[in-house]
This record gives C-alpha cells, structure tokens and sequence, in this order.
C-alpha cells in the first residue's frame, strides 16, 4: 500500500489508487472533468494538475493519470499547478454560453463549481463562439450542445461503460459534437446515465425540464423499488410531486449508474388515480376510525370462524419492516395462512433461494469481478436491468458470458447462446452439476462442453437465473448446481432476480406456509373468509387471474394497505392509504440478503401540479394538506397491532426477535447496507403437477416480463408509460415459416384467456417450440403472468 | 445504393471484412471508395459502410467527420483544395485564393452554380518546394500564378464536359 | 551540384522513379540478404551502433528503439511506416518515396526482420496518392522477386506489407493517434505508457518509424555502421539528412546533405540565398513545430543536439526561410491556425487553447492588440507546453515561444501602432 504526502498530509491508499483519489481520501477535491470513478482517466480534460515535488515522477503532471506511489510529495496549491488549473477552466470555458441563469443543471453545475474553483472569473476572450444544432434525443433527454465542455464523459457513459451503440463524437479540433447520427430517441435501456454522468447543462433530464431549480428539490438518498437488486437512488421532490430520480451511489451494488426504468419511474408517486384517503365500505373515513374498523372486523371473523379465516398477503415492494409487522400479525391471530406474494411461482422461488443461496450470495460488484457469467433463464433488462451493465463490466474486463434461455436476451455485450425451452433449464443446471451432459443433442454439447470446462477452470464464476422461468425447480438446481461446482479454494456463486425490491426479505419472513394458490382454494371453499393486502394485488398477480377473480369475490372482508390504485384497493371493504418508499423511511432486502435503509424525500399530498391544475399557487385553501392521509406501511401495521410505532424501535424488536434480522438496527442509508444471515424456510412441497396434454395444433405460449408495461410502478410512470410497446408475441424463424408469418405481421393471439391482437416479431436467437408474449399492463396481455406457460393458437390476421 | 458503390466493390469489401479480425480497419477505404465514386459521402454512404463492414453508424461517422478529406456534404465535380500553411502563404497563397475565388465566383467552402468545383483551404500538401500549391481531387499543381491556375481550370472545364 | 555524397538520393532523377532491376543493379537489397545473414539481434546492434536517429522530427536512436521491443513475444507484432509527413514544410518522404520506394521497402523488410514482426503497414497521408501507387508497385516487384512474402529469400522468414491511405488530418502522424487511425478508431491519440512497443496496433507489440529513417537502413546494412558515422559532418552525429528547403529562397528543392552541415550553407549554397537579395531574418528549422532561428544561428551546425542547445529543434529539417520583410506575427499566426485545425479535440489546452492563441495573434495583428493580449499569449505558452495530451499542441509552442522570445519587440510595434508595421 503506498504511502504519498499531499498538501503535508500522510495518505495510505490501495496500490493503484490514483493521486486524484489518494487527495480526495485527504478530502482535498481539485477541479477535474474527465475523471469518474466509474469511467476510470483519461486524461483528456488537463484539469486535475498537481505539483510532484519528491518522488518517482516531477513536476505538474495529471493527478488522475499518475498511480499513486511510495515516497511521492505532492502540492496541489503550488502556483504553477494552480495557474494551469486557472487556464484550463477557461479554455473550457471559451465557448461555454453565459446562460447560467435559465440553465436547466443550474445548481447542481459542476462546471459552475470547478469554474469557480479553478479561479476563472472574468471572460478575457472576446471572440465569436462556436454553436451547434440540438438534436431531440427522445422523451428522456434533453440536449443543449452550445453548453459542451468537450469532456467526453458522455460518449464514455453511454458506449464504453453502459455499451450503447447510438450515441457518438463526431468532428474534431473545437467543433466537437456528441450525439446521435441521426436525431431519434436515444436506444440504449441506460440513456438516463448521461444526464448524471454530464457536468454541465448539455445533457438534462428532459421529463423535468421546468419543474424545479434543483436547490429547490426536496432530495433523500433511497433504494429504487423498481426490481429486486436494490439500487441505490436519489430522488428529488417537490410541492408535493415526486419530480426526478438521479442515481445513487453504492459500489457494493448499482455502482454509479441506474438504468431508465429506475430513474423515470418516479411518477407511480403523483397518479391522479392514487387512492390517498382510508376508506370502509367505499366511504371516506378518518384513519383512526379505519384502523378500528380493520381491528374489529379481524376479530369478529377470528371469532365466527377461528384464526384460520384470516389470510395474510404480504409484498415485494412493501418495506422489510412492515412485512415483518404482518407476519407478528398473522402469529398475533395464530393464522397459518401468511404469504409474501401472490405469485405462486415467484413466491416459491423466492423461498427456496432463501433458504438454499447462503455462502453463494453475490453482489452487482461480484459480477462486475466475475470471469464467467452463466445466464440461465434470466434477462437482466426486463427483470434486472442493471445486471446487464454489470456482466457488461465483466465482460469488458475479459469475462465469458454464457446465456442459456429460451429468449433471445439482450445484453450490452456478446455472450455465447444456447437456446432452450423454459421447461429444460433445471435439466441443464443438473447437468452442468453432475457434469453429464449426455441428454443434450450434439449442437447442444457444442456450447454446453464448452461452458463445464469453464466452469471447471474459471476463476469466480457465477451462476445467475430468475424467478420467474427458472421456478422453484430451476432455483432448486441452481443453487445445487452453485454447490456441487464449488471447490473451497474456488466457491461459485449464485444469483437469482427476484421480483420486487423486498421478495427476499419476505422469502425470508415466510415459514413452511403454503403458498397463495393453496389460499385461494381455501377461499373459494369458504375456509377464509377475511383477507389482508399488503401493497400487493392477488386480482392481478395471482397465478390463475380468473380463479383468483372468482375466488377472492367471495371473501367477507377484503383489507387493503397500499400507495398505488389496485384493483385490491379499488374491491378492498376496507382500504388504508400507505405512503410510496420515496415518502418514507425503512428497508429494503435485495436479491442477495443485503438490507438497506431510506429515507423519506417528501411527505405525501396532492401535488399542487394537481390541485391548482394548472394554476399556481392554488386558490383555495385549507388546514390540512390535501391527500396528505398516507401513513408509512410499517406505521399502519403497527397501529394495527398496537404496538410500538417508531422505526428504531420496530427495527430493534426485530433484531432481537430473530437472530437473522440482528443486523437491522445497524443499517443506515448511503452504505453498502448489510447481509441477512442464515436462511429461509423451503416451502412444502409443491402439488403434484396434473398430466398436461397439449392440443395437437396448439403452440407453446412463454409469458415473460417486458423492460416496459410488466412492472405496475413502472407502469404507473407517465413517463415510463408512453415508451410501453404494443402488444406483440416473439417467435423464431422457422416457427414463423410454419405459420406463414412475417416481421411485422398482425396476428390474433389465442388462449385459454381470450383472443388478443399483437404484432409479430421473429428473432434467430429465440428457441424454435416456444412463442414469448410480454406481460403488458393496460393491455390484452396484461394477464400474461410472467412464469405461466400456456397453450395458444396464432392466426394471422388478414388486413383490411 | 448502387450509386454509392459498384455492388462488386461491397462485395470485395464484404468479403475482406468477413475474413479479418478488425474490419473497422476498412472503415476509412470504404468511406474513400464511396467518395470516390459518388464524389461525397451521403447520410446512406455511413449506413452503407456500417452495413458493409457490421460496425455500428456512430463509429463510422465519428471517422467521416474527423478527416477532413471525407465530405460529408455534396460538392462540386472537382474539389479544389489551395494550401494556406506556411511556405505557400510566405509565397503568396493569399493572392492565388483571391484569384481561384474571383475567378471562379464563389468563397472558400462554396460550389460554384454549374456544380464543377468546390473551393477548400487546405492545410500543407507536402509541396512546400513548389508552393504556392492546390490540388484538384488528387492531383497536386505547384508554382501557381493566376494563368496557371486559368490553364488549369481550362483542362478541368474540358474534362468535366468529356465526361458528361 | 550537390558535392557530398548521395546515399538516399543517389538514383533520384527527376519526374522518374527507380524500378527494382535498377534498384538491384545499384546494390539494392543487398542490405537484406546481409541482414537475413545475421541474427535478428545482430541486426538490432549494428542500428544502434550506427548511431542513425529517426528522422520523424523528435530524433529518437532508432536501435534503441527497436532494443526495447519484445521482438520475442510470440503472437502478433506490427512494424509501422510513418508517412504522414502533414507538418508544414516537411515534404522530404514524399520525394524520396518518389524517387526511390524500394529504399523503404527493404528498409521494412530488414526491420521486419530484427524485429520479428511479419505485417507492415506503410500509412501514407492523402496527399501523397502518386507515393502511394509507386511504394504499391515497389512491393509488388519485391513480393514477385521474393524480397516479400512468404519465406522471404529462401529463409523461414515472412513478411508482407500494406499501404493505408489515410483521408487528412495532421493528428495522425502522432504515432498513437495513427495507430488509431490504422485500425479504423477515432485518431485521437492514446495515453503513454504503455507505449506501442508494449501495447500498440490491435494492442500488439508495434515499432513504428519514419519512411527515411526506414530507407537508411539498408544502406547500414550494406555498408556498415562506420561508413554511415561518417557520412555526417557533426563527429557526434551519424548519416545525411534530407533537407527540403522553402520560403524566401531561391531554390526551393529538397536536398540530400550531410548531417551537421551549416546553416549557412544550406541557405546560401542550396537555397541559393535569399529571394530579391532580401535579408535572411528568420526560419523554420525543421518544420512548423520548431522554434525560429534568426541571422546569429546562421552558422550553426544543422543536427539533433546543436540546434536544441538553442532551444529550438531539427525536427524533419524542412528549412523554411523568411525575408527580412516579412512579418513574424503573421508568420506565427498563420502556423498557430494550422495547429488549431489540425488539433483532433481531445484535451483541452490544445482544442481551446490554441483556438485562444489564434484570436490573440489575430487581435495583435490586426491592430487591436493590446498589453494585455501580450500578457495572456505569455499565460497560453506557459500552460500549453508540456501539459497537453499528445506533443500537437507542445509543437504548436515551438513558434509561438520563440516568437516571443526572439521578436516580441515586433509584437509590441504592433500594439503601439494599432496596425501591422509590415504592410
Ligand atoms: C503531431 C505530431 C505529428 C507527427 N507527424 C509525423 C509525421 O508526419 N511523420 C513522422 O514520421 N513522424 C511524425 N511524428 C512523430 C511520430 O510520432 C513518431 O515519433 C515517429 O514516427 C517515430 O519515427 P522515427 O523514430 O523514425 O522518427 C509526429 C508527431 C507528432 C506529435
Ligand atoms: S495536444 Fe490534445 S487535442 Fe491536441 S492533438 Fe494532442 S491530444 Fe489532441
Ligand atoms: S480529470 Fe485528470 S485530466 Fe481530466
């Protein structure tokens, strides 16, 4: 570890650490642009010049360029070094517009900063100026290219780190201009990373342009609730409007960048349709009185009908503390019948990754290490998106990547493909294990022998999969295989995308219960009468949608908690409005164990946007704010119980009530956050599958989940919601051949859930037997479960 | 796109770039190809070679933009480069871009209205000991003087009506 | 006539090039059967022995460089032509590439040798197109008599060479900037270390040298490293030098001259003296990247280390003289643009501070100059040289810094008078 002088102070720091980092670690920031931890120097910008006064190297030099070394003595306010900081801002400066005051990255400028930092002051140049034409980069970004330092960091986000292909630098000398080739809507799942990874006002957000002054916003560093890896994000408030997301850092996880789903997936907050105030029997009441309607009525069920007539329903996207409050709830009861997601097959995922992942557990940060990522039933953009830069990064560094699915994936970097239908990838897992491969055909072998050598020889390889195609047996096989692979010297490990941001931690406060499926039957057999909702809606994700509509029509009290309008909340006999993560403080638990802690951003209420329409500031006014009604989950919860009502104080009950949770109470937000130990419960076994013979004209039907129109909160983002694409089914080549389909076609998807239009795509890389339909929200694929596999009919649709 | 280049020509270069392991290495031929035949390269002459080559349009486009001898937009059937370095300058270069201009009735940039020539500075074109020095498409002309260069654009006008 | 002895030049005849049975019969590639006769090492040191240093501008010992290449590492490993010659008043490769390609091509194919590299590329600038189709014919005619190829000569050796042509852009003659030209990436440069011996085209090995400095070789080879010392007139220098002269002179003509030959003599014997019997005031010295000298160097000695002891440089030695009539300001401004053109953009005291550069010298000359423009011009140089990515904008300094050491009386004419006291 090298020991280094700067500005008379000793630093030790990790051998390769550069001076520039060696300074900050003093807390000595000198003005840089083309410098970022995550894009690693260049040395483009010239900003970051030191004095080397000892030591291997002399003079000033480029702090970023220079690895910091043993015996070096470095000033950072010698005249010399400060006199080209002086210079350099203002060459930077020379064409930059004096616009400063209706600029969009006012406030938060970091050219502003360095420009006032590196000492520039007056403009002495008094010359034209060069200007350029904008181009319209789609719904998310905006572009003002006269603001340009010519830093690069853009095109080194968007290409070099996040793989995009559509955004570029073109020109030379001082007339350098970074764009598209053609204007259009920027491509890549990660375009959001330039508004952050761009000092200056070029590149903004465009959802947010005239919103607010960023000193304005209301900012709390959170955890993104938009899938199961637990991204760390900042997002920004105001009068009441979740306006913006920017990406948090956390190097454990997302690193520095997010992708679009979490960074304009903020408006879920503002719906027009969010239900804000508690309601019995579909009339307003204050939340006191609901809380007592909800604690009496539980009680005389509990009476008539014994604690079994109460089911509890828990959520992926509620906080980790108020599903724990839930299941003290159901134990307060003595109910048996407490699950954590509707979902059959995503619950019972979750569950056997709980229990089985222990000692696997990795981290974004493992995979941006990993040498050989094998890719088995998951697609990290629609289920994981920043998974896909992360196995980009490994990938960059030299990893294999081996994707085993029935999809055709899409990832930032190339991969070595081996299609297979969904119901083979516990097969294959268990082969790679036992290392026999003799049930695959010979054009399977060829890449499957290819991966056991791998396997055997790769230095920190990682098995990933997903909840919803690999299921409990794929799951199953995945961490088994994770086991038998494992060596002490050379441990594999293990990584499964999980639904929602908290499906671990539910998978963990789950015991040996059935799962919703088994509820449900008792519902409809009139064993249960009373449901409660956690942030979760069994009308829509439920594995049998129509059994689950028939069933749950004939509970006797149906109790919703939840910040967003579910048909759960819309049906519910008793409805408490619950506030969004972003409005509250507590945690989540990712994918891989790792709990962690946010804060609350803003208090909820109408947004003004809603209640002037248009007009601000509004006209009328009142004592208490409008729809200011939602209480944090956790609070709700444990009203309902009666218990102890502050955060800290749940937390600790937590730790100290099970030995897994002992590390709650120390989490804090804007850390790393902290692994839950020991395991999960495995669900009881699961019902023995009926023979299923498939009609002999009938195709395979795959429904998966989309990167847009899957996700309800997501979906609920008007900006995320206008890039949702119409319905369509994908499917390969020669399958399309068969059915005398073309790109591009109409076609009239048939299942047992109905008819529906959808356009047809074709791709060589999907497996030929399966047809994939996206789930999509709104729409007549919204009951596509992801996971489910149906048997369908494909007509093309003759055009009129 | 067979006006951008002879299909025998993608071909060859299809099969070039199939066969090497770093076909961006073509990037710059295939972009002089199509000038050379199409006399500037198109929007569709940077899809042609991203296709041509499988590399992605940004990539071919941030080297069309960056060398100065790939134009980017349509020019004259002759393109005149004068040189402004040093040594033409020191032996008045000044007055021979005054002459091409007048003469020809445009600035530096334009096309003349028949289409036969574009006017460009250029820098250094390596004739340094014959400035002052032009070159028309590729061919360099030094020792200028106003009647050399009316000769010159004599021959050019001549040719240009043969090929037509 | 030219009275000392031609090695580079010695077939030039005007308007021709020289063809392989010609070549051959003047002793042409005799240099590389000797060469395939020895070790590759051997071959290494009778370069460095020769004391030949490269002729690209920065004059870097040519064996030394080649001793620090893995010539061992197996896998690919690329040998590197420089012919982008773009710096103002360079145009000495093209002549030579004119007269007498195959010099460079057995030049190549020696260096190949010690090197132990099997692929060349002869990059050439856009320019140069009648260069390119001689050098294509030359390696034809070697390929076709087994100079090039497969198993070179009968030994196990191959070789083959190709020509790139390049589409502009001065950048590109930085040899990491054309490393990313060759292979078809942005030409900015890249960083050093690694250097391309370590890290070069497609991340291999790559030694990358000037054409004349390449075109001496085989004539090292065939004469040994003596002959070669003494071709110079500087003892402490090695071999002739190519000088193409331009400006104000007379006879505007590349020469082939000894090493360490005065100033004078090339201005006045090959130059022919000074146009219109003007007074000498100044020159380039070797390019556009090199500070000026004046009548009091008249009598140094044209070589590497004499012309850096007074802070200027040979560089490629392309002479370019001004009159006593012409103005030093419109002289630097006029090379200032050419930098600030050709710079590729990547960092920022050359994209802007050379842009900064040409407006001052252009306030300055257009009369509205001030003390404080002078100030400022002082604050670019200080800040340019030495802390730009690539040597680009550190050359660009050359003029402008002996501009204001050595005529910033001039300058502040200008000031004074509000306007050009030149015309
Ligand atoms: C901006 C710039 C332009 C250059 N142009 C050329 C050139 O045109 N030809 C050349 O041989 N070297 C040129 N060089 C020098 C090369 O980078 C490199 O040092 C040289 O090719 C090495 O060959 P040598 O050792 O044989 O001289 C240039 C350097 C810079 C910084
Ligand atoms: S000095 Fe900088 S901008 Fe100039 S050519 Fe070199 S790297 Fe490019
Ligand atoms: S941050 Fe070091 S040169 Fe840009």
């Amino acid at each position: 570890m090298p020991k280094l002088i700067i500005d008379n102070l000793e630093v030790t720091v990790p051998e390769g650490t550069n001076v520039l980092e060696a300074a900050r670690k003093l807390d000595i920031v000198i003005p840089h642009f083309c410098y970022h931890k995550a894009l690693g120097a260049v040395g483009s910008c010239r900003l970051c010049a030191m004095m080397f006064l000892e030591g291997p190297v002399s003079g000033v030099q480029m702090a970023c360029m220079i690895p910091a070394q043993d015996g070096m003595v470095i000033a950072t306010n010698d005249p010399e070094a400060v006199e080209l900081r002086e210079h350099v801002i203002e060459w930077a400066m020379t064409n930059h517009p004096h616009d400063c005051p209706v600029c969009d990255e006012g406030g938060e400028c970091q050219l502003q900063e360095m420009t006032v930092a590196g000492g520039h002051a007056v403009r002495r140049y008094t010359g034209p100026k060069c200007t350029f034409t904008n181009q319209d980069l789609g719904p998310f970004v905006q572009q003002e290219m006269n603001r340009c330092i010519t830093c690069y960091r853009c095109v080194r986000t968007y290409r070099d780190y996040c793989g995009g292909e559509d955004y570029g630098v073109f020109g030379s000398r001082n007339r350098v201009f970074f764009g598209r080739v053609e204007e259009g809507p920027l491509e890549s799942f990660f375009a959001g990373n330039i508004i952050d990874a761009c000092p200056t006002g070029v590149l903004t957000n465009k959802p947010f342009r005239f919103k607010s002054r960023s000193w304005d916003l209301q900012e709390a560093p959170s955890i993104c609730p938009h899938c199961s890896l637990g991204c760390a994000v900042i997002p920004g408030g105001r009068y009441r409007e979740l306006q913006r997301i920017r990406a948090g850092v956390n190097e454990t996880t997302n690193g520095f960048f997010i992708c679009d789903r979490g960074r304009f997936g903020y408006d879920h907050v503002n719906h027009p349709e969010r239900p804000r105030e508690p309601r019995i029997d579909g009339q307003p009441a204050s939340m006191a009185e609901t809380l007592a309607a909800v604690r009496t009525r539980v009680q005389d069920l509990v009476q008539k009908h014994g604690p079994a007539a109460v089911a509890f329903l828990g959520s992926s996207r509620a906080s980790f503390e108020a599903n724990a409050l839930l299941r003290e709830w159901a134990t307060q009861v003595g109910s048996p019948h407490l699950v954590f997601e509707a979902h059959q097959g995503r619950d019972r995922a979750a569950r056997v990754l709980a229990a089985r992942l222990g000692e696997h557990a990795r981290s974004l940060e493992d995979v941006r290490q990993s040498d050989l990522i094998v890719l088995c039933g998951a697609d990290p953009l629609a289920e994981g998106p920043m998974l896909a830069l992360a196995i980009r990064q490994a990938a960059r560094n030299g990893a294999q990547v081996v994707v085993i699915d029935p999809r055709s994936v899409k990832l930032p970097c190339s991969a070595t493909r081996l299609p297979l239908a969904s119901g083979r990838l516990p097969e294959v897992l268990k082969a790679l294990s036992q290392k026999d491969l003799s049930a695959f055909s010979r054009q399977e072998r060829s890449v499957l022998d290819g991966l056991a050598a791998q396997l055997e020889s790769a230095r920190q390889p990682i098995l990933i999969g997903a909840a919803d195609l690999l299921a409990e047996a794929g799951v199953t096989a995945l961490c088994a295989a994770a086991t038998k692979l494992s060596t002490p010297e050379r441990p594999v490990g293990a990584m499964v995308l999980l639904s929602g941001p908290n499906s671990y931690g539910g998978a963990m406060l789950t015991g040996a219960a059935d799962d919703f499926d088994t509820v449900l039957d008792a519902i409809q057999e009139g064993r249960i009468h009373a449901l409660v909702c956690l942030s979760s809606d069994p009308f829509r994700e439920a594995m049998a949608p129509a059994r689950a509509q028939a069933a749950l029509g004939h509970l006797e009290l149906l109790v919703t908690i939840d910040s967003t309008p579910t048909l759960a909340a819309q049906r519910a006999d008793i409805f408490l409005p619950a506030r969004a993560s972003a409005e509250m403080a507590g945690s989540y638990v990712n994918n891989e164990g790792r709990m962690q802690a946010f804060l609350p951003v803003l208090n909820p209420g109408l947004p003004i946007s809603q209640t002037g329409a248009g007009n601000h500031p509004p006209r009328e006014f009142f004592l208490q704010t409008p729809g200011s009604e939602p209480e944090e989950d956790w609070l709700i919860l444990a009203q309902l119980l009666e218990s102890a009502s502050d955060l800290a104080t749940i937390r600790q009950r937590l730790a100290s009530s099970d030995q897994r949770f002992t590390e709650l109470p120390a989490i804090a937000p804007e850390t790393p956050g902290i692994r839950m130990s020991g395991s999960g419960q495995l669900p009881p076994a699961p019902p023995s599958e009926l023979p299923h013979c498939t009609p002999s004209d009938t195709l395979t039907l795959l429904a998966v989940s989309a990167p847009l129109g899957s996700h309800w909160l997501a979906h609920l983002s008007a900006p995320l919601a206008a890039q949702e694409p119409q319905p369509y089914v994908c499917l390969h080549p020669e399958q399309a051949k068969e059915l005398g389909l073309n790109a591009g076609d109409r076609a009239r998807l048939i299942t047992h859930l109905g008819h529906c239009h959808v356009v047809v795509k074709i791709d060589e890389m999907m497996v030929s037997g399966q047809v994939m339909a996206p789930q999509l929200m709104n729409t007549a694929l919204e009951g596509m479960l992801p996971g489910s596999v149906l048997d369908c009919r494909l007509e093309r649709e003759v055009q009129v | 796109m067979n006006d951008l280049l002879p299909q025998n020509q993608i071909d060859s270069f299809k099969a070039k770039a199939t066969a090497m392991a770093h076909p961006h290495e073509l990037i710059v031929d295939v972009l002089r190809a199509i000038q050379s035949h199409h006399n500037w390269v198109p929007d569709a002459g940077v899809t042609l070679t991203a296709e041509v080559l499988g590399v992605s349009p940004v990539e071919v486009e941030g080297i069309a933009t960056f060398y100065d001898k790939i134009f980017r937009r349509p020019v004259g059937r002759r393109v005149i480069h004068v040189c402004d370095s040093v040594c033409c300058w020191s032996l008045g270069a000044e007055m021979i871009t005054e002459h091409l201009q007048k003469t020809l009735g445009i600035n530096l940039g334009q096309t003349t209205a028949d289409g036969n020539f574009t006017l460009l500075p250029t820098c250094c074109l390596g004739a340094c000991g014959d400035a002052p020095a032009m070159m028309i498409g590729l061919t360099t002309y030094g020792h200028l003087t106003p009647e050399k260069i009316d000769a010159l654009l004599q021959k050019e006008r001549a040719a240009i009506a043969a090929d037509d | 006539m030219n009275p000392y002895p031609q090695v580079l030049f010695k077939n030039r005849r005007p308007g021709e090039t020289i063809l392989l049975p010609e070549y051959e019969k003047t002793g042409g590639y005799l240099g590389l059967r000797a060469a395939l006769k020895m070790s590759p090492e051997e071959v290494c040191n009778l370069v460095k022995g020769s004391g030949l240093r490269g002729r690209g501008g920065a004059g870097f010992p040519t064996g030394l460089k080649w001793s620090f290449f893995p010539a061992d590492q197996p896998g690919d490993k690329y040998l590197v032509c420089n012919g982008d010659e773009m710096e103002p008043g360079t145009y000495k490769d093209c002549q030579l590439l004119l007269a007498d390609p195959h010099q460079l091509v057995e030049g190549m194919a020696i260096a190949a040798y010690a090197l132990q590299t099997s692929v060349g590329y002869i990059f050439l600038r856009y320019a140069y197109e009648e260069c390119s189709q001689r050098v294509e014919r030359a390696i034809a005619e070697a390929t076709a008599a087994g100079y090039l190829g497969r198993h070179i000569l009968g030994t196990g050796f191959d070789v083959e060479l190709h020509v790139h042509r390049s589409a502009g852009r001065y950048i590109l003659g930085e040899e990491t900037a054309l490393l990313n030209g060759l292979e078809g990436r942005r030409p900015n440069p890249r960083s050093k270390p690694p250097f391309p011996a370590q890290r070069g085209l497609f991340s291999r090995p790559t030694n990358v040298n000037n054409v004349e400095t390449l075109a001496n070789v085989p004539h090292i080879l065939t004469h040994g490293k003596l002959w070669f010392q003494e071709l110079a007139l500087n003892v402490e220098s090695a071999g002739t030098k190519l000088f193409g002269l331009s400006g104000h002179l007379n006879c505007n003509e590349c020469f082939e001259l000894p090493l360490g030959i005065t100033l004078r003599e090339v201005v006045e014997d090959f130059g022919g003296g000074v146009r219109g019997g003007k007074k000498f005031k100044a020159c380039l010295p070797g390019g556009a990247s090199t500070p000026y000298l004046t009548a009091e160097h008249l009598d140094l000695m044209m070589d590497f280390d004499p012309l850096e002891e007074v802070e200027s440089r040979l560089g490629t030695a392309g002479v370019t003289v001004f009159d006593e009539n012409t103005c030093m300001v419109a002289v630097t401004r006029n090379l200032n643009q050419f930098f600030a053109r050709e710079s590729c953009g990547w960092c920022t005291p050359c994209r802007d501070g050379l842009a900064t550069i040409s407006w001052l010298l252009d306030q300055i000359e257009n009369g509205q100059g001030t003390e404080d423009h002078l100030a400022m011009l002082h604050g670019q140089v200080r800040n340019i040289k030495g802390r730009s990515f690539c040597a680009l904008a550190e050359g660009a300094m050359g003029p402008v810094e002996a501009l204001l050491r050595l005529f910033e009386d001039e300058i502040k004419d200008h000031i004074r008078k509000g306007c050009c006291p030149f015309v």
